[in-house]
């Protein structure tokens, strides 16, 4: 008898013992979010002291990437306030990861996320899957009409404006200054033109490659690609989204990208990604780079060695291309269309907020991202502080988007397999377009 | 008085199912719902971006997809041949450096501590330093090699099949071998040196004692580090994700999985994925138990 109480004491402490192990990794889970919303309640005080009503607070989800001059621009939009007060969400810098967080956010209907920046390539993949608030209801067209084409194109899913572009990238051809004027050649406009300058560059002021790119097996490849598909004249997807990949004129595009791979690039190309490839650049290395603009400031920082010889360009063209046309890549903001109306409307003052004139330059000028309102770039401050726009303002009207398929990231899956395969030489040209253009379709249906 | 006891004895078996449902409570929840959950998707057609189709019942299409799945076959060729080789090495390794550091020396203490590093440092970072260590233009191994003489230009070895393969190997090696050493390294501290001393007295040479003695005591211990093993190899992961990102025919099957579920969302089809390498790992784990014996079930 005695023997028995004593178990169900026992069992009632082991019990006990085990929820509170259990309460203790739940809420070591949460801490975080409890942290904000400690902050948050903390501003709410600070805001009815100072004799304003309640505000609505709104939470808004980045990438760590822009973290610092976002919170900037952030706090600032909180003190301009009295109704809305906004919570920074911060996510770590990885394209994938960001996305798999909104991912398991808007499928399960979470409603704890009301602004998000997201990576414009998956636009069409929220929008199709119902996530994404409309936008057009609120930006007229005139509004539009004010922003990049590309951006707006990009932020477009079945003509209507799912997303509204923040900030854009667009990728650009820098090369080095003062070897081309040691030469004395003017800047080539063509693949076949850089392709000339080869024998006479070697050796000088240290060049060792031609170029450098980036050709791992990564997003970065299908930006590539894309690109020399363009600028040739190509295609990915025709107007009503069929694929058009074997076509003559993109088997030559692809010649010439995997003579650049073979003959005109570090051997490693093909498993560079960006930091790789500016690595053999800023170790003067390589004549030119194809790299996103954000490279221009960290290719001109007192440290570099190839500080202030650095030109940029716009992408070079093949045989039956009209004009170099550039990837569009940045991020676009999205509202979450299961939040409540009180909470949209909230939502949407925020972004009216960050598409400003002021505040996109201002973001401009701290984060050294390309803004999307074109009067940015003719600002006179903005050209001085960064003449280089006066040139990247070129490069990024002719911008593309990449191919817009609600399957993006198969279609993405399958360019960056088979083209890397190409490139590494186990797949020939016309094997490996064919087998792409297939796959394709087979995703398209 | 029959009856009391039959009583007690009724109580006892109660309690002792009491006493056990935390246990259960929580196994069933973190271990058999998951499994469960995810073959119950695998038999749906579940693509998260298309919520309009209400993710059908499909029944066994999924699994007839991946016998005929070409990437699918390739990622698990790839990963069985990762798998051997790392951990036949990983165990040779682990075994010769386990019974050095099971000698008495000046410093072992510090070796012990050391050789432990590698481990300590999470994959994904290791996989990002080895990845710079094969570089073609810095990389640390051409420079060895190159001043070894064994290459004339640096090469870029992830740039190839047969090098990115040599490539994770010697990193999940470098990793993990110390781990497997470890472990061994304590099995080896159970052998009772009397065993030696006795051995010694018969005139048994090294090897014999080596033969006889050490690889009989520690057979248990080191196949339980080898099944660990076994299971995290297959699994292999962030590696390769870093790495190379499957590139050049090393894509495993989880980061085929991982694809499925995470960058496509076809929840159904990467279930299956997951299923099939829960079913693998199953086979694993019986395999090892089968060579174990009783000898886990004994204590």
């Amino acid at each position: 008898m005695k023997s028995l109480v004593f178990k169900k004491v026992v069992s009632v402490i082991l019990l006990g013992i085990l929820f509170t192990s259990l309460i203790a990794c739940g809420s070591e889970q949460t801490l975080e979010s409890i942290d904000t919303t400690q902050e948050s309640s903390q501003n709410q005080d600070i805001a009815s002291e100072t004799g304003s009503n309640e505000k609505i607070t709104i939470r808004f989800s980045f990438d760590q990437g822009v973290g610092e001059p976002t919170s900037i621009i952030v706090n600032q939009f909180n003190e301009s306030q009295d109704k809305i007060f906004v919570e920074t969400v911060i996510l770590p810098q990885d394209s994938n990861v960001v996305h798999d967080d909104f991912v398991n956010k808007l499928a399960s209907e979470d409603t704890s996320v009301d602004v998000m920046a997201l990576d414009v390539v998956y636009v069409a993949e929220f929008a199709s899957a119902g996530w994404l608030e409309d936008l057009g209801q609120y930006f007229d067209d005139s509004t539009q009409d004010k922003y990049i084409s590309g951006a707006i194109e990009g932020a477009t899913y079945q003509d209507t404006l799912v997303a509204f572009p923040w900030f854009t990238n667009a990728s650009v051809l820098f090369y080095r200054k003062d070897v081309l004027e040691k030469i004395g050649v003017e800047v080539p406009t063509t693949y076949q033109g850089w392709i000339d300058l080869n024998d006479k560059v070697k050796g000088v002021s240290g060049v060792e490659y031609l170029s450098s790119f980036q050709a791992a097996q990564s997003e970065a490849l299908v930006c590539n690609w894309v690109e020399f598909i363009w600028n040739n004249g190509g295609n990915i997807l025709d107007d009503s989204g069929n694929p058009v990949i074997n076509t003559t004129n993109n088997i030559e595009a692809m010649k010439i990208m995997l003579d650049y791979v073979e003959n005109y690039a570090p051997q490693g190309v093909t498993t560079y990604a960006e930091t790789e490839s500016e690595q053999v650049f800023l170790d003067e290395k390589a004549l030119f780079i194809r790299d996103w603009s954000g490279f221009w400031s960290t290719a001109n920082r007192d440290d570099s060695k190839v500080a202030g010889n650095i030109g940029a360009t716009v992408l070079p063209i093949g045989p039956n291309g009209d004009s170099g046309h550039s990837c569009l890549g940045g991020l676009d903001l999205v509202v979450n269309k299961f939040i409540d109306q009180d909470h949209k409307d909230a939502a949407i003052e925020f972004i009216k907020y960050m598409s400003d004139f002021e505040t996109q330059k201002q973001f401009t000028l701290i984060a050294a991202q390309p803004p999307v309102l074109k009067a940015v770039y003719e600002d006179a401050e903005i050209l001085e502080e960064i003449p280089f726009y006066a040139e990247f303002y070129k490069v990024i009207q002719n911008g593309k988007s990449r191919p817009k398929s609600p399957n993006y990231a198969k279609v993405s899956d399958a360019i960056q397999r088979n083209i890397h395969q190409i490139l590494t030489g186990n797949l020939g040209i016309e094997d490996g377009l064919n087998k792409l253009q297939q796959e394709v379709e087979a995703i398209n249906n | 008085m029959k009856n009391k006891s039959y009583s007690l004895k009724k109580n006892e078996i109660r309690d002792a199912w009491i006493m056990m449902s935390p246990a259960l409570i929580l196994l069933g929840i973190i271990a058999i719902y998951p499994v469960l959950r995810t073959f119950w998707i695998s038999l749906h057609n579940m693509v998260l971006t298309d919520p309009g189709s209400g993710y059908p019942f499909v029944g066994f299409q999924n699994y007839i997809k991946l016998l005929k799945d070409e990437r699918a076959q390739d990622a698990i060729i790839f990963t069985v041949k990762f798998t051997i080789t790392t951990v036949f090495f990983e165990s040779l390794i682990g075994f010769s450096a386990a019974l050095v550091m099971n000698k008495s020396f000046k410093g072992r203490g510090i070796v012990r501590a050391a050789i432990l590093v590698p481990w300590a440092i999470p994959t994904s970072v290791s996989a990002l330093m080895w990845k710079f260590i094969y570089n073609d233009q810095y990389g640390l191994f051409n420079d060895i090699l190159h001043k070894l003489r064994i290459i004339d230009s640096y090469r870029a070895w992830l740039s190839s099949s047969e090098g990115a393969f040599l490539a994770l190997v010697i990193t999940d090696i470098w990793k993990t071998a110390p781990y497997m050493g470890l472990l061994i390294l304590a099995g080896l501290q159970m052998v009772p040196e009397e065993l030696y001393e006795a051995a010694k007295i018969d005139g048994a040479s090294i090897l014999q004692k080596f033969r006889l003695i050490t690889i009989p005591m520690v057979k248990s211990t080191v196949l339980v580090a080898m099944l660990f093993r076994t299971l995290d190899a297959f699994r292999v992961f962030d590696l390769v994700s870093v790495m190379t990102d499957g590139a050049n025919g090393t894509e495993s099957v989880s980061l085929y999985a991982y694809k499925n579920l995470m960058k496509f969302l076809d929840f159904g089809y990467g279930s299956t994925l997951a299923i099939m390498v829960f079913v693998v790992v199953f086979l694993i784990s019986l395999f090892y138990m089968k060579g174990l014996g009783n000898t886990l079930t004994d204590i």
